[in-house]
């Protein structure tokens, strides 16, 4: 048994009941410490993990557990995404009232779920592991108990995530009843004889449905829009950017190493997904003033376009995948970090409250108007090749079946769609001048550094993305198709 | 042949306090139908010690018989529900109630018929022991990482209920 693979996410978790017990001590006016440590250990983590190398798949607690290039790039991926939601919430801890350090605990809690959901090789661990990280949310989103909205968030959440679970918990119980094991490998060896089965079709299915709320994915997106809206900012930031990666990789795992022959025969409903996904995500972003809102509804049409290298069924769509979900972790954290600062100010995040962002600070808008020129996929940001790298992937497909050609399309129009409500930001946070009576805004040193972090990282990706392109054809070696 | 003695005794018993839950003579308060609910319980876990599953009748006493009932009981005060002894049967609720039943046991006789004659001789039996011991084997070898993560999860959500439930956070 191989325990010391693990070494991440116990490093992890160690840190989470750390600052759980230090708080217990702290005086009240150290309490923003807490939470630099905590990003400063993440940030350590990261740092460490680049000491570990696995030149091939390497198996623990009887092949339940692997580590393999692709979890090792999602561990660091999250690693990422979890110190920078630590910094955002220390900018956001003077808006909740109490048990500040227990945020940042349960942020910890829930990065380590996911970085266990990256190494799953077991759908008992997968279920864990998405619990873990559903039950941390469920606290997350609600955590400002006095506002009405971030309990409205909660509830729909909790009630939405506790349907996907039932799914998710339904389509294991078939899928172990049908080919005995709930192992990936297992699986892949009797998947021949029982694909024809249709229980085993529907428990794959029904997982796929669980995962698919994770994702946000049609039909089962209703939650996106109200729980990112009415969530504390920092929860949006992780659940848009953590919560989904986890379950892109945990579909990329279950479609490619356990069912492989499944995936390319259900290639139309993967595209139908996609497509829908797409084309409903950006038509309901148009008429929204609120800006979380509007990045729900975006995060919703991300999914659709990380659908697209799915449905391609092929090493292109989902390297193009781990790809994307970098560029799109800067670009989506970026504007996370505006709004979360400029809604200190106002606490409001209707459009109108980023009009003449420019005069009031200028790195805010800056910054606001690269992350909505990266989502909208304008060149040379990092959202412009990661939809590149896609829609290529998804052409290549395009001899074995016509629907490909109709999916690029639709993706295409999608993008058209969304350059007009992207754009809407800039023209808003450029174009207007400041009501009279607002100040100019002042950003913390370490907010800033976050700031210029995120922008390097949209940039790099455009403008030289061969160094993680490679690293993403690297880490989808480990899929059998 | 105690056994068999014992499995009717239990049966019987069980069926009986089953019910006197929905349909008492005597009284028609919640609270002693949640009462005659704790006997069923602990009645069907008898019967689960007959079938040498151990530890599922412990768990039946533990889970059920003392957290699930006290939460029941707790609603039920809490709710103060007086009018529920002088409520009358509904004619849809019973017969909605007659025709879940009367499919369920389809369903059983359904699947007993499916048995095999075979299985019931004794040489195919599976060799399936409730006992602690392999339940303990299982969670600690095979499902040791899930098990593990379960308790930060559990961890995780007593902290979340305490944040979201106290009443004065100072």
């Amino acid at each position: 048994m191989n325990v010391s693979l693990t070494i991440l996410e116990l490093a992890v978790v160690s840190l989470g009941i750390a600052i759980l017990l230090v708080d217990l001590w702290l005086p009240e006016q150290h309490r923003r410490l807490l939470g630099y440590t905590a990003a400063a250990g993440v940030g350590l983590i990261l740092v460490a993990s680049f000491l570990i190398s696995v030149p091939s798949a390497e198996y623990a607690f009887g092949k339940m557990y692997v580590m393999d290039p692709l979890a090792l790039f999602f561990k660091r991926f999250f690693l990422l995404a979890g110190a920078i939601v630590l910094l955002l919430s220390v900018e956001f801890s003077d808006r909740i009232e109490t048990g500040i350090g227990e945020y940042y605990t349960i942020i910890l809690f829930a990065l380590s779920g996911m970085m266990f959901a990256a190494s799953a090789n077991d759908l008992i661990l997968v279920f864990v592991a998405l619990e873990l990280i559903t039950v941390a949310f469920y606290v997350l989103t609600s955590f400002q108990r006095n506002n009405i909205k971030s309990l409205e968030a909660g509830v729909k959440y909790l009630i939405l995530g506790a349907l996907a679970s039932a799914f998710m918990v339904y389509g294991i119980a078939l899928i172990f009843g049908t080919a005995n094991s709930t192992k990936f490998g297992d699986i892949l060896a009797v998947a021949g004889s029982v694909s024809s089965n249709p229980l085993f079709l529907l428990g794959i299915l029904f997982v796929l449905v669980g995962l698919g709320f994770k994702i946000a994915a049609f039909p089962f997106q209703m939650w996106a829009p109200d729980v990112y809206q009415g969530s504390p900012t920092p929860t949006t930031a992780l659940l848009a950017v953590g919560s989904k990666a986890a379950g892109i990789v945990l579909l990329l795992r279950i479609l490619f190493s356990a069912v492989p022959q499944i995936a390319s025969q259900w290639t139309s409903l993967l595209i139908v997904i996609s497509g829908v996904t797409i084309l409903y995500g950006n038509l309901c972003a148009l008429p929204q003033r609120s800006l979380k809102r509007l990045l729900g509804y975006s995060s919703i049409a991300h999914a659709g376009y990380l659908l697209l290298g799915v449905a391609a069924v092929s090493m292109a769509g989902s390297s193009a995948i781990l790809y994307y979900l970098l560029g799109y972790l800067f670009t989506v954290l970026a504007a996370f970090t505006v709004i979360c600062i400029v809604m200190r100010e106002v606490d409001n995040d209707d459009i109108s409250s980023f009009e003449g962002l420019h005069a009031r600070s200028p790195l805010l808008a800056a910054t606001l108007s690269l992350a909505m020129i990266s989502l909208a996929g304008i060149p040379p940001l990092a959202g412009f090749f990661g939809k590149f790298l896609l829609l290529k992937a998804v052409i290549e497909q395009g001899a074995n079946e016509p629907g490909y050609y109709c999916l690029v399309i639709v993706a295409l129009v999608g993008v058209v769609i969304s350059l007009y409500y992207y754009l809407g930001v800039v023209r808003t946070v450029y174009w207007t001048n400041p009501s009279p009576g607002q100040a100019s805004i002042l950003v913390s040193t370490p907010v800033r550094f976050m700031i210029y972090a995120c922008i390097v990282g949209m940039l790099y990706l455009g403008l030289l993305p061969n160094a993680a392109v490679n690293l993403a054809i690297r880490a989808v070696q480990v899929f059998h198709l | 042949m105690t056994q068999e003695i014992l499995f009717y005794v239990f049966s019987f018993l069980t069926l009986l306090s089953g019910i006197l839950v929905v349909a008492n003579p005597v009284s028609r308060n919640p609270v002693t139908s949640a009462m005659f609910l704790v006997l069923t319980i602990l009645f069907m876990a008898g019967l689960f010690v007959l079938l040498h599953a151990f530890f599922l009748a412990a768990v039946q006493i533990l889970v059920y018989a003392g957290a699930v009932i006290v939460l029941f009981l707790f609603v039920i005060m809490l709710l103060d529900l007086k009018e529920e002894e002088t409520r009358r049967v509904r004619k849809i609720g019973a017969g909605i109630g007659i025709l879940a039943v009367a499919s369920v046991f389809g369903l059983m006789a359904r699947t007993i018929g499916t048995i095999p004659p075979t299985a019931s001789s004794g040489a195919s039996r599976p060799t399936l022991e409730g006992l602690t011991a392999p339940l303990g084997n299982a969670l600690f070898k095979q499902y040791l990482l899930p098990f593990e993560i379960l308790s930060i999860l559990l961890l995780v959500a007593m902290v979340g209920v305490i944040l979201l439930s106290k009443k004065d956070l100072r």
